[in-house]
This record gives C-alpha cells, structure tokens and sequence, in this order.
C-alpha cells in the first residue's frame, strides 16, 4: 500500500517550524529585556548618580501632555493603531507618542526625556466596531490638538469639567472647512468589515519603571529634540516635519536663530507671562498695563515646570545605552517579558516536536 | 541523511542553541551585576569622601561654642581619622555607621547651643552634612541590592556552575557585623 503526505500536512509541520522558531527568538529577546529591568536594582530619586540606574514611580506631567487619538485621554505616552478587515484588510492608522515627563517616588522627582527609549506597555484600549459599524465603547476620536498644558489651572479644570463635548460624528465631508482633526482624517466605520482598534498609554499617575542614563542636563545631545519620541517622524528631528526641518537648518545656517530663548521671545521666555502671572517682571511698555507677578508657590511651580537647571540630573537615553520605559512596578514588568522566555522555549519545543512528525510523514511516504 | 537523522539533528541543534543562550546570558549577567556593584560601591565612596571633607570644617565651626563637649568633638575627629577607603567593606561599613552616630551626637548637641543654631555657616554645613548622610543612606541600600541580585545570581543554575571557572565569589553587603540581619520582634506587655 502506497502512503500519500498530505500537502497541508507538510504545509502546517513547516509553519509550525517557522512559528515555533520565531517564539524561541522572540523569547530570547524577551529574556534579555527582562534581566535588563531585574538585573539592576532600584535607585531613590534623591541617591541617584550619574550612570545607568533603575527607578520606579508615578509619572507626573511636565510641560505638555499628549492626546492620544483614540481615547481622547491626556497621556506622556501612546501606541494607537486601527486595523480594518474590510476590503483592504489593512493597518489605517498607527502612530506611536511619547513627550517628556516626571517621575516621582517618595524621595523626589526627575525629569525623563523619551527620545529614543523602547516601550513596554500593554494595551488599555482594544475594542472592535459592532456587526452593523456601531462605534465601540469607550473610542472618543482625538478632534483637537494632540497635546494640552500639563498642569491646567484650577480655573481650566474647572472650564473643561462644565465644558460639554459633542460627539465626534466624524464623517468625511462634516468635518469640511474645520481643519484637520484625526476624527475627520478615519472618518466613521464602514458597514463593510470590522475596525479593530487598540491603545496602550502611559498617563499621569501611572506607575513606570525605567531603566536609562542618568546625566546632567547640560550633557544631552539634543535638549530640545529628546523631550519629544513620535516614531514616523524621528528621522525629522524635534520639529517632526522634513520640510520645517529643512527651514530651521537653512535658518541656523545663515545665522538668523536666536542665540537664547531670551533675545528670541523677549517677555514670552519668562515663565508664566503667557498666563499673566510672570515669574519676573517683563519689558513692557511703560503706558502698558502691569501684569501681576506670581505667588511665591506659583513661581516655584512655574520654574519647575519651565526650567531646567544646567547641572540638574535627568534621565534619558544615551547611544550605547538605550532606555526601557515599562509600565508597572519592576518585578511586574520584568514577569511581562519573562513569559515570552516562556512562550518561546514552548515555541521550541512545537518547532521541534513539528520536525519529527515531518520526518515520519516523509519517511512514511518514502 | 535520512529524514529521521535530520529531524534528530534539528532537535538536537535547536536544545544546544537554548543551552548556549542559557550560559552566554548567565555569564553576560553575572559580569554586568559586577560592574554594577563596583559602581554602587564607587558612588558611596564618593560620599565618604565628601563628608570626610566635610566633617573638619563643621568641628571647626563649632568648636569655639562648645569648649565644654570636647569628647563629642574629639569622637567626631578620631572615627574621620579611621576613614580608610582601601580597607575592607564591613571595616568601612562599621567606621561609616560609627561616625554617623557620632555626627548625630554632635548635630543633637548643637540644638542646645542658640548661638550655634542661629549661625548661617553652622545651619548651612548641619544642611550639608544631614544631605550626605541621606545619600550614604540611599546609595548603601543600593549598593546592599545590587550586592544581594549579584550573589544570588552566582548561587542559581547555570551560573553557580560556571562560578568556579571564571572565579566569581559573592561580595559582602555594606553591613557592620554588629548588625543583625533579623531583628526581634518588640516585646508588648498586653494587660
């Protein structure tokens, strides 16, 4: 009797290889990146020195936070996609944020600056639209800026409390003639197929760990560049734009930037003029109304939030030294990537358990 | 190769890759664990320094006032004679936890002198001195961490095979001996 190997057979053992070999590399990435976080241990704010270090605390807003697109939920860090299976089947938006924040423990605080850190961070928000395209729960799609003060006033708090949002219809031709918004950009979902949307964030009052460089403000590359992670634009530097980039490097070229923020804002530079209670008095003329100055305690928050000393420790990222920004206290991060390990020496075990079959399927046949 | 020989083979490659993973990343981590207890260490060495440096200038300040403690003052200027950074970690961590007692004493001591108190210079290195004490502090607990994940690691599979071929010892924690590990629990009189 002749034996006769399935195609689909061989089909599924040589995918099984492939798959379980792909979680066995996966896991040895994940292994690495779990030792990372637990192999270091856990530096108060106020001991920190110079050097790679590990803290652990709650994040804190600095000057701005961001939008994320599709919770509408004020963050320092997100990773949106939306997936549709309709006709095209294919990822429709993705984009991935994260702009400068603090972090404190029971010691202190420090400012971290996100470029150039690996994130890990589950996903809050994972929500598909209903059989008909009714819009899940819970998806609120960003309609104004992608970013907002960091520490609104108690009178702004207040203002957005009271303040009653429409719901984004979003469609594509209602939103003509307002600008662009992320609403407008998606448009609403479609009868035809499902969209699947997923967020991960990172908010004020989470708590991270992060692993990274700790060094004096002065030593960063790219001060101004490192506050700010937004993955398709990275190659475009802090202003995220080729084209603005582009200007801004002619600018500096011909010597026409500003040397300080000072000779280029004028009043504007001092912290808190914007909001009318300037820290120091402005330039003003002398017809011109006064504005009051701050409160002792305002000024000492509008200076924190606005200055960073030259020698102030930070944490950031460095070229030999990538830094890891995760969700949760150390040890649940660390069991996040310690059970890829896991997953991957299963993966192993499939890939090799998927070889033998393969061989007596061929065998068998021969 | 028969297909049967292959098969053996591929499961064969695919454990030895995982073993192989298995010692680099032990032998990986047991030497970043190294390098990061010498720099807990490095970082509270500085702060020894820097109270070493300290500790003259605040006995000077106050000497003047306190004529009449001169044993506080002297226990002060002899255990920052002891300060000797090559000797051995608990020897440091028994001279370290000695003068901090002794600065205590001495900063306590000062509280019963107004003048003393109220001088800018004395307030500004009682400041000083309480700052470094609180970094010692921070950075021996560090240091005591790291120490702890580097032992442990030397002591778990595959790492503690490899200990005696490239030489790795645990370290000591920066504890003075008369330090228990383990407390008593409070004795209370209930009634």
């Amino acid at each position: 009797m002749e034996l006769v190997i399935a195609p689909q057979l061989v089909g599924a053992a040589l995918a099984a290889i492939v798959g379980g070999l792909f979680l066995l590399g996966r896991g040895f990435v994940g292994y690495r990146a779990a030792e990372r976080i637990a192999g270091i241990g856990t530096s108060t704010i106020s001991g920190l020195a110079v050097g790679e270090v590990r803290v652990s605390g709650v994040v804190e807003a600095a000057e701005l936070t961001l939008v994320s697109p599709l919770q509408s939920e004020h963050c320092v860090y997100y990773r949106s996609t939306i997936h549709d299976s309709g006709r095209d089947d294919a990822t429709t938006f993705e984009d991935e944020r994260a702009i400068g924040f603090r972090v404190r423990d029971a010691s202190g605080t420090v400012r971290v600056f996100p470029r150039g850190a690996a994130f890990d961070v589950p996903v809050r928000f994972s929500e598909s639209t209903g059989l008909f395209g009714d819009q899940p729960a819970g998806l609120r799609l960003r309609a104004g800026a992608a970013t907002a003060v960091g520490e609104p006033t108690r009178e702004a708090q207040i203002a957005a409390l009271l303040t009653v949002n429409a719901a984004v219809a979003g469609t594509d031709d209602g939103d003509a003639g307002r600008g662009w918004s992320l609403a407008s950009s998606i448009g609403t979902p479609r009868p035809v197929g499902l969209k699947r949307y997923r967020e991960a964030r990172i908010e004020p009052g989470d708590e991270v760990t992060i692993v990274g460089q700790v060094l004096p403000f002065d030593q960063l590359d790219d001060p101004d560049g490192a506050d700010d992670a937004s993955s398709p634009n990275a190659a475009f530097g802090p202003h995220g734009d080729a084209e603005i980039a582009a200007d801004v490097a002619a600018a500096a070229a011909a010597g026409l930037l500003a040397p300080d923020p000072e000779t280029a804002w004028g009043n504007a530079a001092i912290p808190g003029f914007g909001i009318g209670k300037p820290v120091t008095a402005p330039h003003l003329d002398p017809e011109a109304r006064r504005p009051e100055l701050a409160a002792p305690d305002a000024a000492a928050t509008a200076r924190r939030t606005f200055d960073i000393g030259p020698l102030d420790l930070v944490l950031a990222a460095s070229p030999g030294e990538p830094m890891t920004i995760a969700l949760g206290r150390p040890g649940a991060a660390a069991a996040r990537r310690d059970s890829e390990f896991l997953v991957g020496l299963l993966g192993g075990a499939t890939a090799i358990g998927a070889a033998v079959v393969l061989a007596v399927m061929i065998q068998g046949g021969a | 190769m028969t297909p049967g020989v292959a098969a053996a083979a591929f499961a064969v490659g695919v454990v030895l890759v995982v073993a192989m993973f298995l010692v680099f990343a032990a032998y990986n981590d047991v030497v970043a664990l190294e390098r990061r207890a010498d720099k807990a260490w490095a970082n509270i060495d500085v702060v020894l320094k820097q109270r070493w440096d300290e500790l003259p200038n605040l006995v000077a300040a106050v000497r003047g006032v306190m004529r009449f403690e001169e044993d506080v003052l002297a226990n002060v200027t002899r255990l920052r004679a002891a300060y000797a950074p090559e000797a051995a970690v608990r020897d440091q961590a028994a001279t370290s936890q000695a003068t901090t007692s002794a600065v205590r004493q001495l900063l306590a001591v000062v509280e019963r002198y107004p003048a003393l108190r109220s001088a800018a210079n004395v307030l500004e290195m009682q400041h000083e001195i309480e700052r470094l004490e609180n970094l010692i502090a921070d950075r021996r607990e560090l240091y005591n961490d790291q120490v702890y994940r580097l032992n442990a690691r030397i002591g778990q599979v595959p790492a503690v095979w490899l200990a005696g071929v490239f030489g790795w010892q645990p370290r000591p924690s920066f504890t003075t001996a008369a330090e228990p590990t383990v407390r008593e629990p409070t004795k209370v009189a209930l009634g």
